[in-house]
Formats: C-alpha cells, structure tokens, sequence
C-alpha cells in the first residue's frame, strides 16, 4: 500500500513511522524546509518539501498510484482542500483529514472527505468517558460517530433495575443490541428482564446517547458513588 | 443582488464600498476583527467576524440569501475551503475566488471554481500597456 501524509507535524511524523514499520510505502510532505531536513534525517527517508495543496507537488510524491491520502496539518482548510484535489484530481480512494476544530467536522463530512479525525473531540468523548464509566458508556463508534455502540451498567441506583425492556423509555434513534450477564450474552425481547450487575449494550445515535445518560442519571444516587 | 464578501483586506474592503455604493446589499466576513474594524463607520452593509467558512458565521452573514459569494482572502486554501462552503453546502449560485498563488490556479480549476487571478490581470495589464506606448 502507497500513503501519502500531508503535514511534518507530530502527527504526520509519527505516522510516517508508524505506516512505514507496518510495512507501507510512505511519502510525507511538508511545507517547512529546516522541518523537512530534520524529519529526513530523523526517519532516513526523503521527504518532499512543499505545499501539499499543489498538484504538481502531490504528483511529485506519487499521488498517481497512491491508495491512501492523510492531511494532518494543522489547519482545518488546508486538509480540507488536500483531501478535495485528491479526490477530484486524481481519483484517490480514501481520503483521510485531520481536523483540529470539532465546529468543522459536519463540513468536512458534507464535503465528501471519507475519514476525519478530530483529536480534540476524542479527548473529549474520553473525557466523558471517564466520568461516565459506572453509568453508561461509549464502546465503540462507527460511521465517524453518528453511530455508537454504548454500555449501561445496570447498578443498585439505576432507574432500570428490574424493569423489563419493554417498559423503558427509550429515545427513537437506538435500539436494545444485547444484555451482558456473568459472561453470558443475551439478546434481549420485550420480555428480558434487567437484573443487577447487568451490562446492556445499546445501539444509538450521539442525540439518543445523550438522552439514555439523563435517564440514567435520574435514578439520583448514581453521582456520590465510585465503584473503583 | 446579495453579496457576501469573504475577507476584508485591500481588496474586500474596496469591493464591499464600491459594490454597496452602487446599491447592492453586502456583507463581509473575515476572522480577523481589525480588519473590519478598517471598514469604518461609513460602510452601511453587514459585517461578521468568524471562521470564514464557518456554517453558523455564513448563516449569520446571510447566505441563504446570498445570490453571489466572493472570496478574496490572502490565503488560497481558505477561498477554495469557503468557495466550496458556499457552493455545495449552501447552493450559492455565483461563486468567485481570488487566486494568491497562480500556482495554485489549477487547483480551484480542478474543483471548477470561477477565479479571478490579480497577478495574471495586473501583468497582461501592464503589458498591454508597455507594448501599447511602443506602437
């Protein structure tokens, strides 16, 4: 597999160690010449000093047979633009932008870049996370998170304790994948019953997830207690 | 016609007076607030500081109605990020973006954004004007 990563930074320095130890050919290119220069001699590879929304410098790198497009530059509208050439210039399969400001990610999505990466929602969602790690969870993301794979842990406290699933109250966007209880997997009906120590793995939208916490919460004793 | 002038530098500022003097209906966006502030007490269009590509900033500066977008900041990567804004996400019908880097010209070519490219202009001008003194 060819890559080629747009942007010297840390990110686009790591991950062209990271893609070349994997076995990928990589080709970086990075505007700043002394950045350039060190990044050549650090990794013992050539990189290509230019700027990466040049189409005569993408082509340099090898664009022409490149499977895989990462713009990581700091600034969200030049990935943006590498991301739109590549897939409008050269028919690049998978475009992959870094986006630096959550605010932009609709916009990029709207625009047709395949995968976006946005470090600082991330640490926020990880953040969250941790706070929410005795309630409710994300587990996974998919579809550039619009959809999640989430866990609720069924507690002493929490609202749904005994409830059967057909009894709550669910948001319209998700659905009851299964319940996890002592190992065993279940997949839940309308006549599962929730127990203690539960854990039920719910698929949702980012809108519904937000509305399963509040309603989780609202059980009131949840907040005073840390199980760690 | 509505206009909404994205980047208020030289260029920006001198079109957003002269089109609005004429009697268009302007309003200019840059993210930097000195800049507008340069547009003065006489310029009676709206201005909006924020990201220049920005949905809730173009919103906010009135692209639902826009019937022409023009992007003339110094960077080219911003006029071609925000050409696009206002073209696929808002379905502008005129977009025009200045080119910084006549480099750079083949890229908004590429994405088929009409350009306008001061240093080609300004060059044939000049040209034209030595080789019209020689004849």
């Amino acid at each position: 597999m060819k890559a080629i990563i747009i942007g010297g930074g840390k990110i686009g320095y790591h991950l062209l160690l990271t893609l070349r130890e994997r076995g990928c050919e990589v080709t970086l290119v990075e505007k700043d010449m002394a950045l350039c220069e060190r990044i050549a001699e650090e990794a013992g590879t050539d990189v290509i000093c230019g700027d990466g929304t040049d189409l005569g410098v993408l082509r340099q790198a090898g664009i022409a047979r490149a499977d895989v497009v990462a713009a990581v530059t700091g600034k969200d509208e030049e990935n943006l633009v590498v991301c739109q050439i590549a897939k409008a210039g050269f028919d690049i399969k998978k475009s992959i932008a870094r986006i630096n400001n959550p605010k932009n990610i609709p916009m990029f999505r709207a625009l047709g870049v395949d995968q976006t990466v946005c470090s600082t929602q991330v640490i926020a969602d990880l953040i969250e996370f941790e706070f929410d790690k005795d309630v409710c969870r994300i587990v996974q993301t998919f579809e550039r998170g619009s959809m999640l794979l989430v866990e609720a842990r069924i507690d002493e406290g929490s609202p749904w304790l005994g409830s059967f699933v057909r009894d709550l109250t669910l948001p319209q966007d998700c659905v009851l994948a299964s319940v996890l209880r002592a190992e065993r997997v279940i997949y839940t009906r309308g006549d599962t019953q929730l127990c203690l120590g539960d854990a039920v793995l719910i698929v949702a939208d980012r809108e519904a997830f937000k509305e399963i916490k509040k309603a989780l919460h609202s059980g009131g004793k949840h907040h005073a207690k840390n199980e760690s | 016609m509505y206009i909404i002038i994205i980047g208020c530098g030289k260029l920006g500022r001198t079109l957003a007076f002269e089109l609005s003097d004429v009697g268009h209906n302007v309003s200019v966006v840059d993210s930097d607030a000195e800049k507008l502030a340069a547009l003065g007490s006489g310029f009676n269009g709206l201005s909006v500081r924020g990201v220049e590509y920005d949905d809730g900033v173009l919103r906010q500066a009135g692209i639902a109605r826009a019937n022409c977008v023009v992007c003339v900041t110094a960077d080219d990567n911003l006029n071609i990020t925000a050409a696009l804004a206002a073209r696929e996400l808002f379905g502008v019908g005129r977009v025009i973006a200045r080119v910084n880097d006549p480099a750079k010209k083949s890229a908004f070519e590429l994405l088929n954004i009409e350009t306008i490219d001061p240093t080609e202009l300004v060059s044939y001008l000049i040209r034209s004007k030595l080789e019209g003194e020689k004849t």
